[in-house]
């Protein structure tokens, strides 16, 4: 159940940093290559995760958001260091 | 006005920077300025401990804050590393001004390649590496601000100074690129161009060539290390919001064209 809240957040984040409908972006799709976005927002998204959960992701981690569930793993495993 | 309102409409109150190159010079007089103006700094040096330690009694002594940090902006982690440092003592970061500067001034006859790649490396790589390791943190933010001290020599050339008028003429071309790039994040950046600045620079030429600089400059003086600071000062602070992507010459009238 936790899983799928983080993923409905993460979704709506990405959502709203990219500007597409939540049912235009596959879990598993590239968000650069696939989806459209760009690095610049990519970094937004990160800067978004960082707010809400109260977490920090180091900048190298940017190249592995590659795709929403990629997203969510790492934000869980984020959450998980800050327990 | 009481000093209590002097102190609340300080132009930088509470914001937390770096400038780098901080121990002398210009970089002494920025670090001073800005923290007179309530900012908290953070400086790096190379060389100069007795200066970097004088320095940060001086604003100890003021009631200010200050950070100075060991180490050579030609090396990225290093740069890295120190802005890491900074955000963790200050808890976040504002500005970066990046002063850090060398000359191996010679004829260019002469130049060797070390001449060439040590004041490329430190100047021009220095300026990218201190940038590229703040701008991620201005970019969440979405606020920022940069300002890169360039030189009349970038704007004009002067002759024996090959390496450095190339330097400091890249800092502008990444002054102007990296402005637009960032200003949808309201992220400023701008460049300072001194003209002849009475500093240890400028102590080690010849009486002959200094009197004949002298006189070609409109004002008829050199400027001072403050002069400088001081159009630093403007940039970083609210007065310069709707300015990006300039270089302002503080040269005395040296140079009144484009």
């Amino acid at each position: 159940m936790a899983r799928s809240s983080v993923q409905d957040e993460v979704l709506e984040i990405v959502s709203t940093v990219i500007e597409k409908d939540k049912g235009d972006i596959p879990l598993d799709a590239h968000l650069i290559q696939d989806v459209g976005a760009d690095s610049m927002m990519a970094l937004e998204i990160l800067a978004a995760l960082e707010k809400k959960y109260r977490i920090a992701i180091p900048e190298e981690k940017l190249k592995e958001m590659a795709t929403v569930n990629k997203i969510i793993q790492m934000v869980e495993a984020a959450k998980k260091r800050g327990k | 006005m009481s000093c209590q309102n002097m102190k609340n409409d300080r132009l930088l109150k509470d914001r937390v920077g770096i400038v780098s190159g901080g121990a002398r010079g210009i970089g002494r007089a920025i670090v001073r300025e800005l923290v007179a103006e309530g900012a908290k700094v953070a400086f790096t040096y190379v060389k100069s401990d007795s200066e970097a330690k004088k320095l940060l009694q001086e604003v100890a002594d003021a009631g200010s804050e200050a950070l100075s940090f060991k180490g050579d902006v030609r090396d990225y982690d290093t740069c890295r590393d120190f802005v890491e440092q900074v955000k963790a003592y200050f808890g976040g970061l504002d500005f970066l001004v990046s002063n850090a500067g060398i000359t191996r001034d010679k004829a260019f006859m002469t130049m060797e390649k070390k001449d060439w790649k040590d004041v490329l490396d430190v100047n021009l790589t220095g300026c990218f590496n201190m940038a590229r390791s703040c701008i991620v943190t201005f970019l969440k933010q979405k606020k920022g601000n940069i300002v890169n001290i360039s030189s009349i020599s970038g704007i004009s050339g002067i002759a024996r100074q090959v390496n450095y008028s190339a330097s400091k003429a890249g800092i502008i071309g990444l002054t102007r690129a990296l402005a637009q790039e960032v200003a949808p994040y309201n992220i400023r950046v701008n460049c300072v161009a001194p003209g002849f600045i009475e500093t240890d620079m400028l102590s080690i030429l010849k009486k002959e060539l200094k009197d004949k600089f002298r006189r070609a400059v409109p004002l008829g003086r050199f400027g001072n290390p403050k002069d400088i600071a001081k159009a630093v000062l403007f940039l970083l602070s609210e007065q310069s919001n709707y300015i990006t992507g300039q270089v302002i010459k503080v040269d005395g009238g040296l140079h009144t064209s484009n």
